[in-house]
């Protein structure tokens, strides 16, 4: 308590250490700005498909808190030992470091968690799943969208169950993605997982055959159709049916083909089923040959992929279009035409056009087609369908009517896997919204992503990007099943925890704290910083400090 | 850095509500002196800013003992207290004079000279505002070449005393630089001045948003340009044996060190420096650092 000496023998011998309040008083009324503590959101999070609070996992890492870690990305990926192979990582692309040194290795990162979190996840009471609510829900199709689904469907209490044509689950996980980028036991062990849960699965049930979908939608309160795009499209030109489907192809081998269908094999199509196709033939002991329309700069695949695959000495022919194939002698002769690149198109890509004149023909033992996938709509009821004979779905909340839901590539088309595990998370929560009887509503858009501007790059110090081991491509190309890309250490994962520059996301490193010139920043038991506004002058240094940039100067209002 | 800053001490003794401009370079690090020292101290301050923004009587913002004295007398207060604590047989509290650079080097320096050569045991800090700050900057002994104060509004002509050599040549045990941009090698600097018999010199910059003309935001930053440009150079000198400390030690190959301009151009009092004026500044800087550099080498000043 503060004394008020009130007459002059009231005065104190020495003066009092109390916070000043004669003429000076609370101090922080002389502020014209004042201090605010306000997460941003930085661009990995803001790039990432499936919006993962990547700068929050990276803060319990370094406070060495891996399941904390792990859980906050099981909120919005329930499958990141799967993403931290399989996924392009967008997340990386516009990372702040980048312009300070390296960026950083996202991918390291959630594939040690996906890894740590996957022996955890068979554990009992790993998952908390809310009080049964006694909805059932029909998941068709078992790919990246329809496990997301189930997943967080399954969280929330419901009663999920997933009907599946195949023997096993993963759709694309299991059947597309090829086990070098993917080994099978991950999805086995997610797939265990889930089933752990309480997630019934009904594997071999193909709907539209036996039971009707009419049936699916009668007997349970909500359908959700995940059944992805395994339909290849045709190229349209003659002798198309000389050709194999790279879906079908990439099928077979992972149910346990190991014989190539030929030594010279043509891939065509410049996407990723293509690069999956021709670098699965390679490790086969063929010698594949991809023809793309455009050039290497148009090509849909991800570009990592791309540059592996010339790695592995996959004979590229751009510019490179069939016309026509035949059969003789035992060997596919396809005609080809040359193209060149006019104006872009639609997707912003150049558009191929054909070099009268150009015709030439190549020889090969067997040819794969992968020019894009389209999802098989034939069995879903018209009135669920557009002219097109696509799915009438919102692209954003996944509804498509009555209490039919869609997700995943049947949606959007051919798009990566995290694209369609944040599709099945969104659609989980229209879902659950549905459910309750709510209406449908979107999650809000996030805010614009941190800029470096804000970042006070003077706490960090140089440090190398952690290597992930890739084996060499002469020793890979032998194998289809050894994985090709090894993961890190806990050692290696910390270093990396440590250089991330956290954007927008406090660290708790309390140099605010530190060189407040008033004493007027308290950090909390959480090791959050709080300010004083009673006395804070206002001068800014924390937020010009800020190693993550977490403090914004407002301007006081009048 | 960031991880032993989450070790120190949450309590307070400089407490809210003292009355130093915002942003003030001086209050950070007696802030951080007190995280070095705790509070069982006797702190001895002359006329100087800390005099003033602890509040008009009867309140203090200081939540630990100081001893306000005149102007010329840190030096030899300090050692009365030294004496008096030695008749009475205090031996673990240590005794702080803390002055600011107008009362070291130009009113105080007779006392401070005296003290060291009797070899008093006392911690003796200059924070080190380049001007007379409380009484509205006007030059000291401290100010730099080329830097506006009210008494020098052209510019100062002449250049700044080399104080921590000045008692270097008082053959003392300890002599630091320091700065409050860096606080961890701030604070371990203190605790180890406090861990040494003997007269301790302690010299720190205190960059001074109101005399210097920048931005409030912008002290730490200053500070952290003054030493990454050389202006400012974190160093030891322990039983005259010399050492630079980091990151000061990795900027002894030029290239490394920024350009002063970079330092100068941020504040106003340096605004009417001529291209001239920075490059002598730069080649003083550079000169200084040769010394640095053999100093580093030979180990012995």
């Amino acid at each position: 308590m503060v004394v008020v000496p009130k007459t002059r023998k009231e005065m104190p011998v020495t003066a009092l250490s109390v916070p000043t309040i004669g003429s000076a008083g609370k101090t922080g009324f002389w502020r014209d700005f004042k201090p605010v503590w306000v997460e941003l959101v930085s661009p990995c999070t803001y790039d990432c498909p499936a919006n993962n609070s990547i700068p929050k996992i990276f803060e319990k890492v370094r406070n060495g808190k891996l399941d904390e870690a792990a859980k906050i990305f099981l909120e919005t990926n329930p499958f990141p030992s799967i993403t931290g192979r399989v996924c392009p990582h967008l997340c990386e692309r516009h990372c702040n470091r980048g312009e300070y040194d390296e960026i950083i290795s996202i991918r390291s990162i959630e594939r040690f968690l996906g890894d740590y979190v996957l022996k955890k996840k068979g554990e009992r009471g790993f998952h908390e799943i809310s009080a049964e609510t006694g909805k059932k829900i029909a998941i068709i199709g078992s790919g990246p969208a329809g496990l997301s689904a189930a997943y967080y469907l399954r969280k929330i209490g419901h009663n999920v169950t997933i009907f599946e044509s195949e023997k096993k689950l993963g759709g694309v996980l299991a059947y597309g993605i090829p086990p070098y980028r993917l080994p099978k036991q991950i999805v086995e062990k997610e797939v265990a997982a889930l089933a752990k849960m309480g997630i019934k699965i009904k594997t071999g049930t193909a709907i539209g055959k036996g039971v009707t979908f009419e049936v699916i939608q009668k007997e349970f309160d909500v359908a959700l159709l995940a059944i992805g795009a395994w339909k290849e499209r045709d190229i349209g030109i003659p002798g198309e049916e000389f050709m194999m489907s790279g879906l079908e192809f990439l099928k077979e081998v992972n149910k346990g083909l190991r014989e190539p269908p030929g030594m010279a094999v043509a891939v065509i199509g410049g996407g990723n089923v293509g690069i999956d196709v021709a670098r699965t033939l390679k490790r086969l002991g063929a010698e594949p040959t991809i023809l793309y329309r455009r050039t290497e700069k148009e090509m849909p695949a991800i570009d990592e992929e791309i540059q592996k695959a010339k790695e592995d000495g996959i004979e590229f022919r751009f510019l490179t279009q069939p016309v026509e194939a035949s059969k003789r002698n035992g060997k596919i002769v396809l005609k080809c035409i040359k193209m060149r690149l006019g104006e872009p198109d639609a997707t912003g890509r150049r558009r191929p056009i054909p070099i009268e004149g150009s015709e030439f023909t190549l020889e090969f033992d067997a040819v794969i087609k992968a020019v894009g996938e389209r999802p098989d709509t034939t069995w879903i009821p018209r009135k669920f369908l557009n002219e097109k004979g696509w799915i009438k779905a919102d692209p954003a909340t996944g509804f498509v009517g009555e209490n039919v839901f869609a997700a995943g590539d049947l949606v959007s088309g051919p798009a990566t896997v995290v694209e369609a595990i944040s599709a099945g998370r969104k659609t989980a929560r229209s879902i659950n919204q549905y459910l309750r009887g709510e209406e449908i509503k979107l999650e809000a858009p996030l805010e614009k992503p941190v800029k470096i501007e804000k970042i006070n790059i003077e706490y960090y110090e140089p440090k190398e990007r952690v290597k992930t081991f890739e084996l060499p491509p002469e020793e890979r190309t032998k194998s289809l099943d050894k994985e090709e890309t090894l993961g890190v250490s806990l050692e290696e994962v910390e270093s990396e925890a440590d250089r991330c520059f956290s954007c927008g996301y406090c660290r708790s490193c309390r140099i605010c704290w530190i060189f407040c010139p008033d004493s007027s920043i308290e950090i909390k038991d959480d090791s959050k910083p709080e300010f004083d506004y009673d006395y804070c002058k206002g001068c800014g240094i924390c937020s010009n400090e800020c190693p993550c940039g977490v403090i914004t100067m407002q301007r006081e209002e009048e | 850095m960031m991880e032993s800053i989450k070790e120190l001490s949450k309590e307070e003794y400089l407490l809210k509500g003292h009355i130093a401009c915002a942003g003030c370079g001086l209050t950070i690090s007696l802030r951080l002196l007190f995280k070095a020292l705790g509070n069982k101290l006797v702190m001895v301050v002359p006329a100087c800013c800390t005099s003033v923004i602890p509040g008009p009587y009867p309140y203090t913002s200081f939540a630990v003992p100081v001893q306000n004295i005149i102007f010329e007398a840190t030096g030899a207060t300090a050692s009365g207290v030294v004496a008096a604590f030695r008749q009475r047989g205090i031996k673990d509290v240590p005794v702080v004079g803390w002055a600011g650079d107008g009362g070291t080097f130009d009113i105080g320096i007779q006392a401070l000279s005296g003290a060291a050569e009797r070899e008093t045991n006392f911690i003796y800090i200059c924070y080190d505002n380049e001007a007379y700050g409380n009484t509205g900057i006007q030059r000291s002994g401290a100010t730099p070449y080329g830097a506006w104060t009210t008494t020098t509004p052209t510019g100062k002509k002449e250049r700044k005393k080399d104080m921590p050599f000045i008692m270097a040549a008082h053959r003392i045990p300890y002599i630091a630089t320091a700065c409050p941009s860096y606080p961890m090698d701030f604070i371990n600097k203190i605790r180890k001045a406090k861990e040494i018999k003997g007269t301790k010199f302690i010299h720190i910059l205190a960059p001074c948003p109101t005399g210097w003309r920048y931005d409030t935001s912008k002290t730490v930053e200053i500070g952290r340009l003054a030493v990454q440009t050389g202006m400012w150079a974190l160093f030891e000198i322990e039983y005259g044996k010399f050492k630079l400390n980091s990151p000061s030690d990795r900027l002894i190959d030029k290239a490394k060190r920024k350009p002063v301009k970079e330092y100068l151009s941020l504040q106003g009092r340096f605004r009417k420096l001529t291209e001239d004026d920075i490059e002598k500044i730069q080649r003083w800087v550079d000169e200084d650092w040769e010394r640095y550099r053999k100093l580093a080498l030979n180990q012995y000043v």
